[in-house]
């Protein structure tokens, strides 16, 4: 096996790249069948396929297996034996918002979109495009109970702004609690300063987006009744975005550490009818796991970080496996711009801590951070239908030693290690 | 696909698993090593010598006292045999920059004791004082296998005090110190002014000449200093000897007027910032010279020059253009960390492959975590650089044997060789590998407990019945 004894040999398949033919070169070009071939296929949702190969049309995996038919014009990468993975999926970003994450001026604020502070030209979206990453949750920071409305972008470095934006990703929000909130408001002497605080401030506004929907759903009702005085009520954004959380419209991804904060959280989505998709960090998962799984709550969670602050001194690095085990869905991410650029490892690292097997491992940072995300029907594993999200891998991913050596998003080439100057196919230094 | 091998000790017969047992009802660990403890049959990456396949390693009274292939080595008759079959066992890891025992929860201030911000120039501040041998952390970093490490404050002062040099169990502070101010940090990366505000700024130093000038300054004043205490040495044994003839005087005349006499000569008043300076303005000790960029890297070297410091380079990270001129000066370089972002024009790789990069140079490196509650991570520092290019012996030698020389304590450190203090590693396999588990640590010849507040807290909750 590759991952403990042949160091020498990644060392030199390193250097000496597979060279394939170049395409997708040209922005808006028309995708192109492609074929990859001789990859140890590893497909997160039915096991390995050593010697395997995988058709893409149209930007999505249309075939794949020991063998496929492929039309004889398609484009063939040969992979030279090396690893092919789903592309990695952060479920808790905040690279590319230029430092706009926060807007701390009020703890709740529901309506700000992140979307607008969306920074397409980071380069930190390639930089995590070079470790493997394809689809990214850009999530509003912790300083609110409740932020804003988070972006889903694919880590298309070097196309438009719109082309980068995961297309019909739902919606997401994110809640925070703990530390965070009362560090920043009760700094300045405001409401909240305590755990106390936090909530109520909470409860508050689903109160208030309750009276805000019924008023809403009294005047709909008049209307399709035909009640020509019907007047409409004043629109609120704020409002008309938690309206929507207690709707099921938008899914509630959670920044939270202590685990009687997450029963709290727990009992408070069902007082307001919401469910939660996702509690984020969740260092003391761990403890609780049972209610997570029971109220089918997934976590996003780092491998190994702790006692950065009070809330992170009970952070176990088994913390994943534990709840994995209780039947938790489990997501490792990054939360920084740093961590995002070898995911692969932070997740093998539950290999290490409890026992992960490889698939439970790769599942981290692929299929369930894209049901995190609420795209695992689009990316996350290598089936057929799915978008043609890949990794080609210079070694085992699942260790120190394995980098990207071609990433393709939709089916194009957006990061090749041999390219000179970037490494991007689709970026131009000095543009 | 990967499989992990089964655990030689799987079985209830297993030796090291009884070991393993016993080790835990040692609440802390002891000071001397009871009876010689034989690895046997493990896998011996000795760092200095190769790799000894089935190999065996003898440790008495605190040192490897052999270490060879199986054929070849005696086992001492009473010596406690651990058979590490399917193991690989490897030198006690070496983090060349941590801040192990200054810190407890990073966001609770009443648990830092990082850096003294009051002033720039605080080489008389010693981590030795602060540091804290029960930190909770301190475990934590030993059960991957980290058994020394450089204790040094944070870099927010140019010269923000005086580094230690640590071993990872023991039975107290001034066990664990195996050396105190053993070395200096002199930073230059332009995070150090704290006072900036252009026109706005009110306190003297604001800029990055501010800061040289000051750092100057008191270079300068080191050596007004330690003139005029070479002066006083001087006049003192003027004095006595002056004394001794006066009393021959005395006896040979009479007891005339002491018009002559010299007084005694008063000593200068102390002062413990220049003292502090001394040693290394004598080139006793060792400087840490941080900088990031070609910039700041060559300014900084020109003021250690100015003084004729020994130095070591910290960091570099974005120095790749001048790594010929790096080179040139003939200096270790604690590299890193190679996580550090690349800035806006470098490649996404540029930090990555630093390591390999100065090697390919002939200079000789090491790793720091640069941390303390991710000390544990080294090793995983160390494999990722050979991604990049970095032949993998010289990475594991990079948090091993370099870092010993580096530190001076290579007679002790860093190899498996007779010897050297019996630091070393049992795991079951690669240790550059984020997946390697390591199994036993003997910090100077005796088990480590392998347990800390994590593995107690994970224990706790997965008993049965309790969620």
């Amino acid at each position: 096996m590759l991952n403990c004894v042949s160091l020498t040999v990644w060392l030199t398949t390193a250097l000496a790249l597979a060279s394939a033919a170049a395409f997708g070169q040209s922005e808006g070009a028309a995708h192109h069948d492609v074929v990859i071939k001789n990859a140890i296929v590893m497909t997160v949702t039915h096991g390995n396929i050593a010697n395997g190969s995988i058709y893409i049309k149209d930007g999505k995996i249309a075939a794949v297996g020991e063998t496929v038919n492929a039309p004889a014009s398609a484009t063939v990468i040969d992979a030279g034996g090396k690893y092919l993975t789903p592309g990695i999926v952060d479920s808790h970003s905040h690279i590319a918002l230029d430092d706009d994450v926060n807007e701390a001026t009020s703890p709740i604020t529901p309506h700000m979109m992140m979307k607008d502070a969306f920074d397409y030209q980071d380069k930190a979206i390639y930089r995590a495009l070079a470790g493997g990453v394809t689809t990214s949750l850009l999530l509003h920071g912790s300083a609110n109970m409740i932020g804003g409305q988070a972006v889903v972008i694919k880590h298309k470095y070097g196309a438009t702004r719109d082309e980068m934006l995961f297309p019909n990703a739902p919606r997401s929000i994110k809640f925070a609690s703990g530390e965070n909130p009362k560090r920043v408001y009760g700094s300045r002497d405001q409401l909240p300063s305590t755990r106390m605080g936090n909530f109520a401030v909470q409860r508050q506004a689903l109160v208030e987006a309750q009276d805000y929907m019924r008023e809403w759903d009294n005047y709909n009702e008049k209307v399709k009744r035909g009640d020509k005085d019907a007047s409409p009520p004043k629109h609120d954004l704020k409002l008309e975005a938690l309206a929507d959380v207690l709707r099921g419209k938008i899914m509630v991804q959670i920044h939270i550490y202590r685990s009687d904060e997450m029963l709290t959280e727990i009992a408070m989505a069902k007082e307001f009818g919401y469910k939660i998709r996702a509690f984020h960090h969740a260092l003391e998962a761990y403890k609780v796991a049972d209610q997570l799984a029971a109220n089918d709550i997934a976590i996003a969670t780092f491998s190994d970080w702790w006692g950065y602050k009070q809330e992170a001194w009970d952070a176990i690095p088994w913390n994943a496996t534990l709840s994995m085990r209780k039947g938790v869905r489990v997501a490792i991410k990054s939360d920084s711009e740093d961590y995002t650029r070898r995911l692969n490892q932070e997740a093998a690292k539950t290999m290490r801590y409890g026992g992960a097997t490889e698939e439970e491992a790769l599942k981290m940072i692929t299929l369930n951070p894209a049901w995190i995300v609420g795209v695992d029907d689009r990316v996350g594993s290598i089936d057929v239908g799915k978008d043609a999200d890949l990794v080609i891998w210079n070694g085992y991913p699942l260790s120190s030693y394995g980098v990207p050596e071609k990433v393709l998003i939709d089916g194009d080439v957006y990061f090749d290690r041999s390219q000179p100057g970037l490494g991007t196919t689709h970026y131009k230094e000095g543009e | 696909m990967m499989r992990r091998n089964k655990p030689a000790w799987s079985g209830h017969s297993c030796p090291l698993l009884l070991t393993l047992l016993l080790a835990l009802t040692f609440s802390t660990p002891a000071l001397a090593q009871d009876r010689p403890v034989v690895l046997r049959g493990g896998k011996l990456l000795t760092v200095s010598h190769g790799v000894i396949e089935n190999g065996v390693i003898v440790m008495q009274a605190g040192k490897i006292a052999a270490v060879g292939p199986a054929s070849s080595v005696n086992v001492p008759s009473g010596a406690q045999v651990i058979d590490v079959t399917g193991m690989t066992v490897y030198p006690g890891l070496i983090d060349s920059e941590t801040q192990l025992g200054l810190t407890e929860i990073s966001a609770e201030d009443m648990t830092n004791d990082l850096v003294e911000m009051s002033d720039e120039i605080m080489p008389h501040m010693h981590t030795a004082e602060a540091f804290h041998a029960e930190s909770a952390l301190i475990p934590v970093a030993r059960m991957n296998g980290i058994t020394n490490a450089v204790v040094a404050p944070e870099s927010g002062d140019t010269l923000p005090g005086q580094d230690s040099f640590i071993q990872l169990a023991g039975a107290n502070a001034t066990e664990m110190l195996l050396l105190r101010d053993n070395a200096m940090p002199l930073n230059f990366t332009g995070d150090q002014r704290r006072n900036k505000g252009g026109f706005g700024a009110r306190k003297f130093p604001s800029t990055r000449m501010g800061l040289a000038a000051q750092l100057r300054q008191a270079f300068l004043d080191a050596q007004d200093y330690k003139m005029k205490w070479t002066d006083y040495e001087r006049k003192k044994v003027d004095f006595a000897a002056t004394k001794d003839k006066d009393k021959d005087k005395d006896k040979d005349k009479d007891k005339d007027t002491n018009k002559d006499k010299k007084s005694e000569p008063l000593p200068p008043k102390r002062d413990l910032k220049l003292e502090a300076l001394l040693p290394y303005l004598e080139g006793k000790k060792t400087i840490v010279l941080a900088a990031e960029g070609p910039s700041d890297l060559q300014t900084a070297v020109s003021l250690a020059n100015e003084f004729k410091l020994k130095f070591v380079l910290n960091h570099i990270s974005h120095s790749k253009p001048v790594l010929d001129y790096v080179a040139s000066l003939k200096v270790p370089v604690i590299v890193g960390p190679i996580y550090e972002a690349p800035k806006e024009d470098e490649r996404y790789d540029t930090v990555y492959s630093l390591p390999a990069q100065l090697y390919k140079r002939g200079v000789k490196i090491v790793f720091a975590s640069y941390s303390a509650h991710n000390v544990r991570n080294l090793p995983d520092q160390a494999g990722f650089a050979t991604a990049f290019g970095l032949p993998y012996d010289e990475a594991l030698k990079a948090i091993t044997l370099n870092a010993a020389e580096v530190w001076g304590v290579a007679d002790q450190l860093g190899s498996l060789d007779a010897g050297k203090t019996a630091n070393v590693v049992v795991a079951n396999g690669d240790p550059l590998d984020v997946k390697t588990d390591v199994k036993q640590v003997f910090i100077a010849g005796r088990e480590v407990p392998m347990t800390d507040r994590q593995v107690q807290l994970r224990d706790e909750y997965s008993k049965k019945g309790k969620n």
